[in-house]
């Protein structure tokens, strides 16, 4: 038998960590950026540099390829990779500070140059990280419909969502005015001035038209009853995949024992 | 005679302006008719859907002076309940989409989701609207990825399956093609058909005479006109005041002049088929 529209809507995941709730994800997302700043308190090496984040980091990866997420995951984390090199080159060789560990003619390494570095850097990964993970796994209605669940208003949950839903709209949009301010002569190809310079016809309108559309999306909005009161109905369910207890319990376990053996070295 | 909806002395000015955009408007509109608006851009077509509909002055502020009632009672009194009362489809179909939902089904279905109708008896009436409105195949798609006639359509089901007994119709084909006119009119006759009260802002004149039972004619802000639409699309004095009339009506009048005895002016194609064969005819006996 065919399968009803509001069957067909609803999201099942047969790998259980990919389908846990939102929450639990999300709770999951906390304690980890709570484990990624105790463990970058940690000085390793004579010289305290803050090596347990790096590793930390295979935690992600780890997450990302269990949860089957792990090519859709690598593209985003690419981009954070590329973030957070940039960051590392930046800090390691502009801050200075400390005892000088390397030099090659004019480019030196400081040592709080490299703490900065790797500390900054790895927080920047790891935090982005999990979060790229939480995305890549959850689409936005199940993180919509996890945010009206735990309570928050329904209009703050729409702005959330429809911004996430806008991303690709306005670039779409983009793309469009960019081919509109081309024929007209405006130069959008080329060196990083070129396209600076095309960059400010292309976000007026742009701008100006997110805003008047945004006038019409209320008046629609305000068409389908949005701020009708009393219950409102959800044809999409959340699913649990089962695997939510041990996931917590798992989660909580590891940042407590971190978070006991940060403090057992700060005794100690 | 059933009165669905009033406007007693009406003048509106929007925010910052000093010049009204509807000024001293006095109208009666019947329950299950099918009234055109029709006008010169800047007339105030839209703002009178705008002051239908409750939008002027609640969302958009400014000045209002007189009332507005739905069935006796103040419009402002209603608050988010008139969803259920009044549809409104907007001319721009590309901004009628929630912005939230993933397929034209659930997009469909957003605002029975609202009104709390329970769901096991959603997904039944957002399929017959779906039939109605011709998107059945599109229900899986995602509403961005849509054409303007498809967007509009989904706006057009997205209200409909609201049932509300008025509908407010805001230039609904000014951006789309022969194709997707014919597609939106043919819903726009169905609803006609329903009886329901239908509120049509329309450029394309042809149309307004084929479905419109009254028409409002509105110039710099004051209604100039409220009449039967056969009486006020076969007048072409209203040329001079910048109204555009049928095609067929302006033919009626010069084969008049040249002689022709119309028994009356036509204003739809079936209607000039119609008398001009039967003034022919009388002049061959």
């Amino acid at each position: 038998m065919e399968k009803s529209y509001t069957e067909k809507i609803q999201i099942h995941k047969a790998n259980k960590l990919a389908g846990l709730h939102p929450a639990t994800k999300f709770l999951v997302v906390i304690l980890y950026s709570v484990c990624t700043f105790v463990l970058s308190s940690i000085k390793l090496t004579k010289i305290g540099l803050p090596l347990a984040i790096i590793p930390w980091f295979l935690v992600v990866l780890v997450l990302c390829a269990v949860s089957g997420a792990m090519k859709k995951c690598i593209k985003a984390l690419k981009a954070v990779a590329f973030i957070a090199l940039v960051i590392f080159l930046v800090q390691t060789f502009i801050v200075p500070g400390g005892e000088v560990l390397v030099r090659f003619g004019f480019i030196r390494i400081c040592e709080k140059g490299l703490k900065t570095a790797i500390s900054l850097s790895f927080l920047i990964l790891n935090i982005a990280g999990i979060f790229v993970w939480f995305f890549q796994t959850t689409e936005n209605k199940e993180i919509a419909r996890a945010l009206e669940e735990s309570g928050l208003n329904y209009k703050a949950t729409y702005v959330f969502i429809s911004s996430l839903q806008m991303i690709n709209v306005l670039s779409g949009n983009s793309k469009t005015i960019m081919n509109a301010q081309r024929a007209r002569g405006v130069e959008t190809e080329g060196n990083m001035l070129v396209r600076a310079k095309a960059f400010f016809p292309t976000l007026v309108p742009l701008v100006l038209g997110a805003l008047i559309g945004s006038e019409e999306r209320v008046l629609t909005l305000e068409a389908r009853g949005f701020s009708m009161e009393g219950k409102k109905t959800h044809l999409f369910n959340l699913e649990k995949s089962g695997a939510e207890g041990t996931m917590k319990i798992t989660a909580i376990l590891v940042t407590v024992l971190i978070v006991i053996g940060r403090a057992a070295l700060w005794i100690l | 005679m059933d009165i669905v909806m009033e406007c007693k002395d009406v003048t509106y000015s929007y925010p910052l302006t000093k010049k009204p955009a509807i000024k001293n408007l006095n109208l009666k509109l019947e329950r299950g008719k099918f009234y055109g608006v029709i006008g010169e851009n800047g007339s105030g077509k839209t703002t009178l859907c705008a002051l239908l509909r409750g939008f002027a002055p609640s969302f958009y502020k400014g000045e209002l002076q007189g009332e507005v009632l739905l069935e006796g009672k103040n419009i402002n009194e209603y608050g988010g309940e008139i969803a259920a009362k009044i549809g409104f489809v907007f001319q721009n179909p590309f901004t009628q989409i929630s912005g939230i939902k993933d397929t034209v089904f659930e997009e469909v279905s957003y605002g029975l989701e609202n009104f709390g109708v329970p769901a096991e008896k959603i997904e039944k009436r957002v399929i017959d609207v779906m039939k109605m409105t011709n998107i059945e195949t599109l229900a899986e798609k995602s509403p961005f990825e849509l054409s303007g006639g498809q967007m509009q359509r989904v706006a057009l089901a997205s209200v409909i399956v609201l049932e509300p007994d008025i509908l407010i119709i805001d230039e609904p084909t000014s951006q789309l093609d022969p194709e997707g006119t014919e597609s939106v009119f043919s819903i726009i006759e169905t609803l006609k058909e329903k009886k329901k009260t239908i509120i049509l802002v329309e450029h394309k004149i042809d149309l307004i005479a084929e479905y419109a039972d009254e028409v409002l004619v509105f110039k710099e802000g004051t209604m100039i006109a409220f009449r039967r639409k056969q009486e006020i699309l076969s007048d072409l004095s209203f040329l001079e005041q910048g109204v555009t009339l049928p095609q067929v009506a302006i033919l009626g009048r010069k084969l008049q002049e040249r002689g022709l005895g119309l028994s009356a002016i036509p204003v739809t194609e079936k209607q000039a088929v119609e008398v001009i064969a039967e003034a022919l005819q009388e002049r061959n006996k």
